[in-house]
């Protein structure tokens, strides 16, 4: 046996094995003989030895009771008995028992002898020989408390046999009654599964593998299972093969094993269930779900992007997330996902999503890092800020109701000076006295255009006004404003403007900063509410990027900053964080939309500057707006006094549906010499448009019934795409941003307009 | 699988002794039948009931079984069996009658050379154990059957009686030819409680005396 077999032998077994193949047998065994008639007992010296008697007396002869003297009391009464029964016939004498004494110690002794008769069948001689087989006695003892403790049974099966040699305990386990041989039919009708225990088939030598059999126990019809190991070797004896091996019991070994599977199973079950649970959210949920990976591209989307946006996961995954981000949010975006991408959750980050129909919907994110990849979920908000939006434009109109209030007053008294400036003019000429009729004209103009002025800057704060940013004179801007902001402000607080001169231009939206400054204005007034001064001042200073760290668009560079100060109560620490929120105020409800400071800092954010504010409780507070200076040639003013250039009978078609303002374009277009033609909408518009007729220019409202003036000027353009048009509106709201309203070759002048300020557009609209 | 009368060690020792001498007077008179070298031996002997009888010869036995039957009576009374697998059993036949018969000769003696041998061995092996214990006993007829222990030990329709069974493992040698078989007696308790008082008996007559030479 090479040593890689042993290994598949249980250690106790092995232990047994390695003892066996010592020679047990003493080659000296000791010889006796009983001569029954004399009655005396010969035996030579090993015999002697063993059973403690002098060896020349033994030689000799000795009593015959000396043949017992020596052997272990507990053995004595049985070896008695056998001796009687080889005296009364028995003709085989083999028994094993313990010979010696209890001071030197005991040994096991095998004696095998029979009787020598006469005729009559009378014992003459009762002799035989004396083995010492302690050491083999050990061995198997050891062989036998091995197999019992390690439950191990052995068999040896010749080839070509009918039975098997086994031990014991292979009886045992198999629930067979103890014995040394079994038929192999025994033995392999125990299994119910599994095969041959004993493969009487078997002819290669080697290894057997590990088997298992599952078996009823004959005795007690229990079903256990039985696992053998073994080897096939060459047979001494018979010169075929042999096959030994030990089996043992693996049951329970088998049902610890089926129990672990069956917890293994009913975890799986478990963690099945878990992942439906989770599926369930995942599948039902409303709100957007998806996982993406670091590099901000969609692993996994729910479905409901499917219902709520219309995009389907094949769609989406693999592709990145900002693709159907809002470009307005882009920015603010990035730096979220690039923060998640850190490990960092992020909360409440509102932004909007497109659909696949090209709309766009709000939605709230919560996004939390997991292993590589970051989780998210958006809530659709869209009608929450449709909401927000309606309530900011209704609080933005109560705002205007309120500088409405204080401007009326001012408005009525240019009203008075436009109505009582025409009303002189015309009793002047009914008397026919003209020398003051231009001092009246003068007086009325310049009403109005005060009025004009006005009704800009409210357009400005509902925002109904399109967007222009454009080169912006600061200093101008914010004296032109003194007057109006002094009769906001009140007689108690006094204003003062502290403007550095020679300031380079700033790059913004003109309307915006004017209500932005009002704005601010209005709140410092608020905040000072027993009079105090109101500063406005204005900079140049150059930004770098740590301070403008918490912009979302600026960028290093030159600003203009404009700074609107008040001496009042100051501005707590808690409350200056939030001043920016939309709808926060401290007013008391009713007095305040809470939302001037938020559109500040939308126009300046959107301006690419940057908004800051100061604040000290109780000495006053401090809001600059940083705008970028302009760079670039500045655009000369159209000086708007100089007289218009005529025209030389070119055509040009007038739509206009609101019939005094057509009157005064048509007669304007007149007098200079163009050839007008007259129409109301696009009904009277497009067979025009639509002929050969000759057309120079253009002239549209923007706001018309039926088809509008951008519209009816794309089918102008259809026959004759070089046609320069230019577009009258008194507000745009479609026009936001006139760079996009407006292609090559077309202008816009908003309402109301001077004669002149027409003809100086009319004359640029055909290159002069 | 003991039955209820239980037989101390000694008793136990005495028993398969008694047995031993009896299979040896049996083998000697086959040995005088047959002229030839006849061995018996005993290794071991059960007391076991009729169930576990019927289980061992089961276990040990996949063939068909023969069976030479005598019924025996004295102060022990019951039912004695020499039982062979079949195969051995014509192995039996064959060294009894010996090899010069053909086949089918065999088969046409087996019935009574099995009941010849099974009276010597049964005979043999029952009266001298009732001689050694200075009882008579009288037998029946031997008697052949076929079968399995189911069979032989009356498991369908056991008697009433809470019989147990004396079950002997035995060895043949007979010329050369080695056959296994088994010795089964039937008894009822009361004639095992007999059989038990009488190797009581035997133990004690061993016991006193001090040359046990004398008790050939």
């Amino acid at each position: 046996m090479t040593d890689d077999r042993h290994a598949a032998i249980p250690s106790q077994i092995r232990k047994a094995l390695e003892a066996l193949p010592a020679p047990a047998l003493e080659t000296l065994s000791g010889a006796w003989c009983w001569d029954v008639g004399a009655k005396r007992l010969h035996a030579d010296g090993r015999f002697a030895q063993l059973c403690n008697l002098a060896p020349e007396s033994a030689a000799a002869g000795v009593p015959t009771s000396s043949f017992f003297a020596a052997i272990h009391p507990d053995d004595v009464m049985r070896i008695k008995i056998a001796v009687a029964g080889v005296m009364h016939g028995s003709e085989l004498f083999a028994k094993e028992y313990r010979v010696g004494e209890a001071r030197t110690g005991y040994r096991w002794v095998s004696a095998r002898g029979a009787a020598e008769r006469d005729a009559d069948q009378h014992v003459l001689r009762f002799s035989g020989v004396l083995t010492d087989i302690t050491e083999q006695k050990r061995v198997q003892e050891q062989l036998r408390i091995a197999q019992t403790a390690g439950g191990v049974g052995t068999f040896g099966y010749t080839s070509g046999f009918g039975t098997v040699e086994v031990s014991d305990q292979f009886c045992r386990l198999l629930g067979l009654s103890p014995t040394d041989a079994l038929p192999v039919r025994t033995v392999n009708g125990a299994v119910i599964q599994g095969g041959e225990i004993i493969e009487t088939g078997r002819r290669e030598l080697g290894g057997l593998e590990q088997a298992e059999f599952l078996i009823v126990r004959p005795d007690t019809g229990e079903h256990r299972w039985i696992a053998r190991r073994g080897e096939v070797v060459r047979d001494d004896f018979s010169d075929g093969e042999r096959m030994v091996g030990v089996i043992h019991d693996v049951t329970e070994f088998k049902r610890v094993e089926a129990e672990l599977r069956r917890l293994t199973a009913a975890l799986e079950d478990r963690v099945d269930a878990r992942t439906r649970e989770r599926d369930q959210v995942w599948n039902l949920s409303k709100d957007l779900l998806f996982v993406a990976g670091r590099n901000g591209k969609f692993r996994a989307i729910n479905p409901a992007w499917e219902k709520v946006l219309g995009f389907s996961s094949e769609e989406l995954v693999g592709a990145p997330v900002h693709a159907l981000i809002h470009l307005d949010d882009l920015p603010a975006m990035h730096e979220r996902m690039a923060r998640a991408a850190r490990g960092e959750s992020i909360g409440e980050f509102e932004c909007q999503v497109r659909s696949r129909d090209g709309a766009f919907r709000w939605f709230s994110w919560t996004t939390t890092p997991a292993g590589d990849a970051i989780h998210a979920t958006g809530r659709d908000i869209t009608a929450r800020k449709a909401l927000e939006d309606q309530l900011r434009q209704s609080q933005k109109m109560e705002a205007v109701g309120q500088l409405t209030g204080g401007l009326a007053h001012d408005f009525n008294n240019m009203l008075t000076g436009v109505l009582g400036g025409i009303d002189m003019v015309r009793r002047r000429l009914r008397d026919g006295r003209m020398q003051d009729v231009e001092r009246f004209l003068e007086a009325a103009s310049t009403s109005g255009q005060r009025a004009a002025a006005l009704t800009h800057r409210l357009l400005a704060f509902s925002r109904r006004q399109s967007l222009h940013s454009a080169p912006v004179d600061v200093e101008a801007l914010a004296s032109s404003m003194a007057d109006l902001l002094r009769r906001t402000l009140g007689e108690q607080i006094r204003l003062e403007l502290e403007m550095t001169p020679q300031l380079p231009m700033a790059l913004a939206d003109a309307n915006q900063l004017e209500s932005a400054i009002l704005n601010l204005a209005i709140n410092a007034r608020d905040a000072m509410p027993s009079g105090g001064v109101l500063t406005i001042r204005a900079r140049a200073l150059t930004l770098d990027d740590a301070e403008l760290q918490r912009s979302d668009h600026a960028t290093a560079g030159d600003y203009v900053e404009i700074s609107v100060a008040d001496t009042g109560g100051g501005i707590s620490r808690e409350v200056l964080g939030k001043v920016f929120d939309p709808f926060f105020t401290t007013k008391p409800i009713g007095q305040g939309t809470g939302l001037g400071l938020s559109m500040i800092y939308g126009f300046v954010q959107q301006s690419h500057g940057h908004v800051r504010v100061e604040s000290h409780v109780g000495q006053g507070t401090i809001f600059r707006l940083y705008l970028p200076v302009h760079v670039g040639e500045t655009q000369v003013a159209i000086d708007e006094a100089q007289p218009a250039p005529g025209g030389a009978g070119q055509s040009v078609l007038v739509i206009e549906d609101d019939a005094s303002v057509r009157l005064l374009v048509v007669q304007v277009l007149e007098e200079l010499g163009y050839r007008p033609l007259e129409t109301t909408g696009s009904r009277e518009a497009l067979p025009l448009l639509q002929s050969d007729a000759p057309i120079d220019l253009l002239i549209t409202d923007v706001g018309l019934p039926g088809l509008n003036g951008r519209q009816l000027a794309e089918i102008a353009r259809e026959r004759r795409p070089q046609l320069p048009v230019l577009f009258m509106t008194a507000y745009a709201e479609p026009a936001l941003d006139q760079n996009q309203f407006l292609d090559e070759g077309m202008a816009i002048i908003s309402k109301p307009f001077g004669i002149d300020q027409l003809a100086q557009r009319i004359a640029l609209m055909f290159g002069r | 699988m003991t039955a209820s009368v239980n037989l101390t060690e000694l008793e136990h020792d005495a028993l398969t002794e008694l047995v031993n001498i009896g299979v040896s007077r049996a083998a000697s008179s086959l040995r005088s039948m047959v002229g030839e070298q006849v061995l018996l031996s005993v290794p071991s002997v059960d007391v076991v009931t009729r169930m576990a009888a019927a289980t061992l010869i089961r276990e040990r036995e996949s063939e068909e079984l023969v069976a030479v039957r005598q019924d025996f009576e004295g102060a022990f009374s019951g039912r004695a069996m020499l039982i062979f697998p079949q195969a051995n059993s014509l192995e039996l036949v064959k060294a009894v009658t010996g090899d010069d018969l053909d086949a089918c000769e065999v088969r046409a003696m087996e019935m009574e050379a099995l009941a010849e041998t099974g009276n010597v061995v049964l005979n043999g092996c029952l009266a001298t154990m009732a001689n050694l214990l200075r009882r008579p006993l009288t037998m029946s007829l031997p008697e052949v059957v076929r079968g399995d222990g189911k069979l032989f030990f009356e498991i369908e329709n056991p008697p009433e009686d809470d019989a147990v069974v004396l079950f002997l493992y035995i060895n043949f040698t007979i010329s050369g030819r080695d056959i296994r078989g088994y010795i089964a007696m039937l008894m009822d308790l009361p004639s095992l409680r007999a059989l038990k008082e009488l190797v009581g008996e035997f133990i004690a007559s061993v016991m006193a005396t001090d040359d046990l030479g004398e008790l050939g």
